[in-house]
């Protein structure tokens, strides 16, 4: 377990080191999605799995989209990359690898889960964010909504 | 052994805040910045589920959950209040809007 979580971590402090070495603002953003795969895969490891699955949708699928779709919409999207087929193999082959690796210790790892504590299914979040933490989920709500209108009034274009 | 496993979570969660921090305060491209106070929330995210797994109940989870909220609805924000920037002054640096009126 603790060989999955040395390869996780010393993976996720390199993209991290990327998302702040990067060049132009569309590599930063790619070494950033590839950080929040892997913090998933530390959530899921630790037995996080709704907040797996909700990071990959929300911070990964969401987030960094919208920060994309900025970045295209804003045009400064800086040098294009160079078509490179090293590059190319290297990638796939780094990712098929990484893959390889990873599956039978996480399959391993989920037939023999649930030694200490609890576990964070979608069942257990759920009946605390419903019960105890109702308050909050309904505020958070409220922050949404907010959200919502409050980008749509700042980046409506004005008329003048 | 947890409590050698929680100390390694929390390593790790110091060194991406670390990280974070560097970026904030080097980049001067405000989307980069942004991308970095991402960063350090997700560190501080690593934290919470690493404490919630030791104190064995899983409040530290539903906090990660509103980090996350809050997280999304401050991207929408910032990123909107970035756009507006953008078409008043037609630059990204955070070194060129540095006046408050002009």
């Amino acid at each position: 377990m603790s060989f999955v979580f040395t390869i996780l971590a010393i993976s996720a402090v390199l993209s991290a080191i990327g998302v702040i070495t990067s060049r132009t603002p569309v590599y930063s953003a790619l070494w950033l999605v590839l950080n929040l795969f892997l913090v998933a895969s530390l959530y899921a490891v630790m037995d996080a799995h709704f907040l797996a699955a909700s990071q990959i949708i929300v911070y990964a699928g969401a987030i960094m989209v919208l920060v994309l779709f900025v970045i295209m919409l804003l045009g400064l999207v800086g040098v294009a990359p160079k078509f490179s087929p090293f590059v190319t193999v290297v990638s796939l082959v780094a990712g098929v690898g990484f893959v390889a690796v990873l599956t039978p210790l996480f399959i391993e790892f989920a037939r023999s889960s649930n030694e200490i504590g609890v576990t964070g299914d979608v069942k257990s979040v759920g009946r605390l964010l419903f019960t105890t933490y109702l308050y909050p989920f309904e505020a958070a709500s409220f922050l949404i909504i907010g959200a919502i209108v409050g980008a749509f009034a700042l980046a409506k274009k004005r008329r003048t | 052994m947890l409590q050698s496993t929680l100390s390694n979570y929390l390593i790790l969660s110091a060194v991406l805040f670390t990280i974070g921090v560097v970026g904030v305060v080097v980049r001067k491209n405000a989307i980069i910045v942004f991308m970095c106070i991402e960063l350090m929330l997700n560190a501080v995210n690593i934290s919470f589920v690493a404490f919630s797994r030791q104190v064995g109940n899983l409040d530290g989870q539903i906090a990660v959950f509103f980090v996350m909220v809050v997280a999304a609805a401050e991207a929408s924000v910032g990123l909107a209040i970035i756009i507006s920037v953008f078409r008043a002054i037609k630059s990204v640096t955070t070194s060129d809007s540095s006046e408050l009126k002009w």
